[in-house]
């Protein structure tokens, strides 16, 4: 019995082929924007959890406290016995086959100087302190296959603990233009004296003084070295110098003009001097995304078991953009999607209103022969729901060769975030289950859509619909 | 003979059918009763809006009346819900109509088929019976050909062929030769008179054509929707 | 806050009594100890009572002068610590007049009497501009430090003349210490302070400290002036010139942050 009923729904589309084809066209319109969108936040989603995971890792572990009230004073939070916390962490049967990087990291802040060369200057920093073979390691995780990789350059070692890198902006701000050979980096206007200060004659003896033991003007200009001032966790003043070997642009402009990451040692050095040293945070990167909650629950327990002062937090957490871009796109594509959803329910409901108008009589003859009210309903809700799968199908279609000619185009694009343009990819079937759910979710309207005029058709008395011709 | 000893296929007792035309009251059908028995070839004759569809209408199960008490197979209609009076025509009545009122999106086949799906036929019996008929109506060729590629005399011979199709004990047909000329009437009632004396389906027929009422066992001649005069073979 | 930071970076002269007031013991004649050597010496820096000073502070940046301030400093031994606690009253410039920063131990108050509010100074605020030198000043080094003697030295003092010293090697004793190494030079004989070398934890040269100008105030002939030396940024230097000690009745209650709003300086 279902089968007449397809039958006669599915021939009657094609009896009605411009009018089906037009309604079919709005579901496939449907289909294709809410794939291409659906491809390209899953590819703008996965190249942002990219990034953040080779970045931060999954999980940090830090002192309990830290991630609320440290940020101002990373020093204030470290890790007591960071060794054996990370031992334990390594040595664990559940997290040791989840675990693809597990790695110490100092945050600190200080102050940033050049004092070579004529124009002396200082920033304040914020810096990483790493295991420089351990973050290569983690920028080349790529679970996604999204191809992100963007390696330290020039690389860190692990051997040298007086090397890093700092941000573009940082480097410009500090007059490290020339040294590095940085394009696009004009160097800093001569600063002007501060108002109301008037440089007064030189004092010789004063000036005799200050010569004796160090050598003015600094040590030779020309050398990438600066200078970073912190005070230690004791208050002490502390100062190390960093050999920049490069810069690299940071995404958001406080943090280019900010960003120095140098190696664990040093970060180390000047933060905790002569006092035991310890970690900010114990980086977890895992070899899968989805062991996230397993892993942190895991490490939870075993924090717990051990009565240990430590607080994890995922990458999500510590990056609230990224949660905010996830709410962004999140709410740009419920608007599209209810946008095309009142089109398509627009376009069946017209449709279907005209079929049924059209088969009045044939309704009434039918129901004449004994077909009941139910089986009027269900044929003319086949109906819709086929124009929908039709519809879906085609734009679906349409929507992977599309991303394919885009993903072969070489488009390259800036993301939210990023510093360097990377080649534009929708990923359509990223997330096969949202395609899924986006396809299904057009044929149900366009079944629902079909249901005010179906129920119109099966409510009609039989009389009057014999007497319509 | 036997068929005389059987009860009346249609038994109407007192029956009033009125529409509500804007402020206006119709009475289409007044306090009519009558038994149509089984077995026979009647007509209904009258003028236009004399009520004879209401009638067939009636009969047929596809509206009630607004008194009066409607008795078709044994049957009283108003102890059905809608769905059971859908499968109590699906089982007992065929339809002629005037307009043939074919499905037009299927095939003399498909068409003749659609009933015996209605009551649930299994497969290969469906496929006997329907070619069968088809065979009977004179259309083995055509079987496949859609509505819109036969000619006015072919598609009543399938909507015959889809009323009888299902063996019911009542066929209602409307005016079945009105949309035909009159050399094609002769042959769509010949047919008919032969189907009926194979099968000895009740016919019921509601018309103006004179050729039919040639060929009636029984004529119920209705004007205002009251009956006028009843002749035939006394039963 | 724009006075915090101009405040803050005259602290070096409120600092510089801040010294350890130790009981001294008899030197030996020929071979003192270092410990006594640098006992002798905070005592020739500081007064062992209290007192209050006036302080000029002079900033140079590649030996021309960039900015002036004079204070006034009180400052009083705590018995338990055997440290210092000061409290500045700024002077001059006319704009930082009635700021009053109060320090004891590592603690650091900044009093705004426009904005009638106490804020804290962190280490971390502390870590360049003459904020700075007061590192250097507060330096305790007879409680902080162990000292021991290197030994005889000839150097060159502030004013290019020969000075027979002690060098003297100090390594932080506790915690409270702000430098992990410092390198003193102290005149055989006098006990005068002439030159002292300050290094982080992480072993770099930060400051270079020459005192001059001796002369008689309160009772002994005293340093009236330090001259330090940026030694992460070269050109940068400041003197410190002290004047006027005079002893004084100071209650302890001034050295409370609650009551920076409320004190009063003629």
């Amino acid at each position: 019995m279902i089968g007449v009923l397809v039958k006669i729904a599915w021939r009657n589309i094609v009896r009605n082929r411009r009018r089906s084809l037009m309604t079919a066209s709005a579901v496939a319109a449907g289909a294709l924007a809410m794939l291409l969108f659906l491809g390209y936040t899953t590819y703008i989603f996965l190249g942002m959890e990219t990034g953040n995971v080779q970045h931060l890792g999954h999980l940090r572990v830090f002192r309990a406290g830290y991630f609320l009230y440290g940020a101002g004073n990373p020093s204030a939070y470290g890790i007591d016995g960071y060794r054996e916390v990370m031992r334990s962490i390594g040595a664990d049967p559940v997290l040791e086959p989840m675990i693809r990087v597990l790695t110490p990291t100092q945050s600190l802040m200080g102050i940033a100087a050049n004092y070579r060369g004529d124009n002396a200057a200082s920033r304040t920093f914020f810096g990483e302190g790493i295991i420089p073979s351990d973050r290569d390691r983690m920028l080349r995780w790529d679970q996604y296959h999204t191809g992100i990789y963007h390696p330290l350059d020039p690389p860190m070692a692990d051997a040298d603990e007086s090397r890093g890198l700092i941000g573009t902006g940082l480097a410009r701000i500090l007059n490290l233009c020339a040294p590095l050979a940085l394009p696009e980096c004009p160097p800093a206007p001569a600063a002007a004296p501060p108002p109301g200060e008037h440089p007064g004659k030189v004092n010789a003896d004063i000036a005799e003084l200050a010569g004796r033991d160090v050598p003015q003007g600094g040590r030779a200009p020309g050398g990438a070295q600066i200078d970073l001032l912190a005070a230690t966790v004791g208050g002490a003043p502390n100062v190390v110098s960093l050999n920049v070997i490069g810069a690299q642009p940071q995404g958001a402009k406080e943090l280019d003009d900010a960003y120095v990451l140098m190696h664990l040692a040093l970060a180390q050095q000047l933060v905790y001097g002569r006092e035991e040293h310890k970690i900010t945070a114990i980086v977890l990167q895992l070899k899968d995304s989805r062991y996230l909650s397993a892993a942190r629950a895991r490490l939870n327990a075993l924090f717990r078991e051990r009565h240990l002062d430590l607080e994890v937090r995922d990458f999500a957490e510590l990056v609230p953009f990224y949660g905010q871009v996830i709410r962004l796109f999140s709410s740009i594509f419920l608007f599209i999607a209810l946008v095309m959803g009142m089109i398509v329910l627009f376009a069946v409901v017209n449709t279907m209103t005209m079929n049924v108008m059209e088969r009045i009589n044939e309704i009434g003859t039918s129901r004449a022969m004994g077909v009941r009210r139910s089986r009027i309903r269900a044929q003319f809700l086949i109906e819709g729901t086929l124009i929908g799968l039709i519809g879906t199908a085609v734009g679906a279609a349409l929507a992977i060769a599309i991303a394919a000619l885009v993903n072969r185009s070489g488009i390259t694009w800036i993301p939210p975030g990023n510093a360097t343009a990377i080649p534009l990819h929708l990923d359509v079937l990223g997330r096969p289950l949202r395609a899924l759910g986006i396809c299904a979710g057009l044929v149900l309207v366009a079944t629902a859509a079909a249901l005010l005029p179906a129920n119109r058709a099966a409510r009609l008395s039989v009389v009057d619909a014999l007497r319509h011709i | 003979m036997q068929l005389e000893a059987m009860p009346p296929v249609v038994r109407l007792t007192h029956v009033s059918r009125t529409y509500q035309a804007g402020a206006l009251e119709v009475r289409a059908l007044d306090d009519l009763t009558l038994e149509i028995p089984p077995g026979r070839f009647s007509v209904v004759i009258g003028a236009s809006g004399s009520g004879k569809t209401t009638l067939l209408n009636l009969i047929g199960c596809i509206d009630a009346p607004s008194a009066g008490a409607v008795e078709v197979c044994q049957q009283k209609v108003a102890e059905l819900d809608d769905d059971a009076v859908a499968d109590f025509r699906a089982r007992n009545i065929g339809f002629i109509f005037q307009t043939f009122s074919l499905i037009p999106v299927l095939s003399a086949y498909e068409n003749v088929e659609y009933p015996l799906l209605l009551v649930g036929m299994p497969g290969p019996e469906r496929r006997r019976r329907t070619l069968a008929m088809l065979e009977a109506v004179g259309l083995a060729a055509q079987a496949q050909r859609r509505p819109n590629e036969l000619s006015g005399g072919q598609k009543q011979r399938v909507a015959i062929a889809r009323a009888l199709v299902k063996q019911p004990q009542l066929v209602l047909a409307d005016e079945p030769t009105a949309n035909l000329d009159s050399a094609t009437g002769a042959s769509i009632i010949s047919l008919m008179r032969r189907v009926q004396a194979d099968s000895h389906t009740t016919f019921i027929f509601a018309t103006h054509d004179p050729q039919l009422m040639s060929h009636a066992d029984e004529i119920f001649a209705i004007r205002d929707g009251a009956l006028l005069e009843h002749r035939g073979s006394a039963s | 806050m724009s006075g915090a930071s101009s405040a803050v970076r005259s602290l070096g002269a409120a600092l510089l009594a801040a010294g350890a007031a130790l009981t001294v013991t008899a030197a030996l004649a020929d071979s003192p100890s270092a410990q006594e050597i640098i006992a002798a010496t905070d005592r020739v820096r500081n007064p062992g009572e209290p007192f209050r000073s006036t302080v000029t502070l002079t900033e140079y940046v590649g030996g021309s002068e960039r900015n002036h301030d004079r204070l006034v400093v009180f400052s009083k031994e705590d018995r338990a610590t055997h440290q210092f606690r000061n409290l500045v009253h700024y002077v001059d410039p006319p704009r930082d007049a009635g700021k009053k920063v109060l320090l004891d131990g590592h603690s650091l108050w900044f009093f705004d009497p426009a904005s009638n509010v106490s804020i804290r100074i962190s280490a971390q605020q502390r870590l360049i501009g003459q904020a700075a030198i007061g590192d250097v000043l507060t330096v305790n080094l007879g409680v902080d430090y162990t000292a021991t003697l290197t030994g005889a030295e000839t150097i060159k003092d502030a004013a290019r003349a020969d000075r027979n010293c002690w060098h003297l090697d100090l390594k932080a004793a506790n915690d409270q210490a702000v430098y992990a190494h410092v390198e003193y030079w102290v005149e055989q004989g006098t006990n005068y302070p002439i030159k002292g070398k300050f290094y982080s934890d992480s072993g770099r040269l930060l400051k270079i400290l020459y005192y001059r100008s001796f002369a008689p105030e309160l009772g002994a002939v005293r340093p009236t002036e330090a001259v330090i030396i940026d030694a992460v940024d070269t050109s940068l230097a400041t003197t410190a010139a002290f004047g006027d000690y005079r002893s004084a009745d100071i209650p302890d209650a001034w050295f409370q942050r609650d009551y920076l709003p409320r004190l009063q300086v003629q």
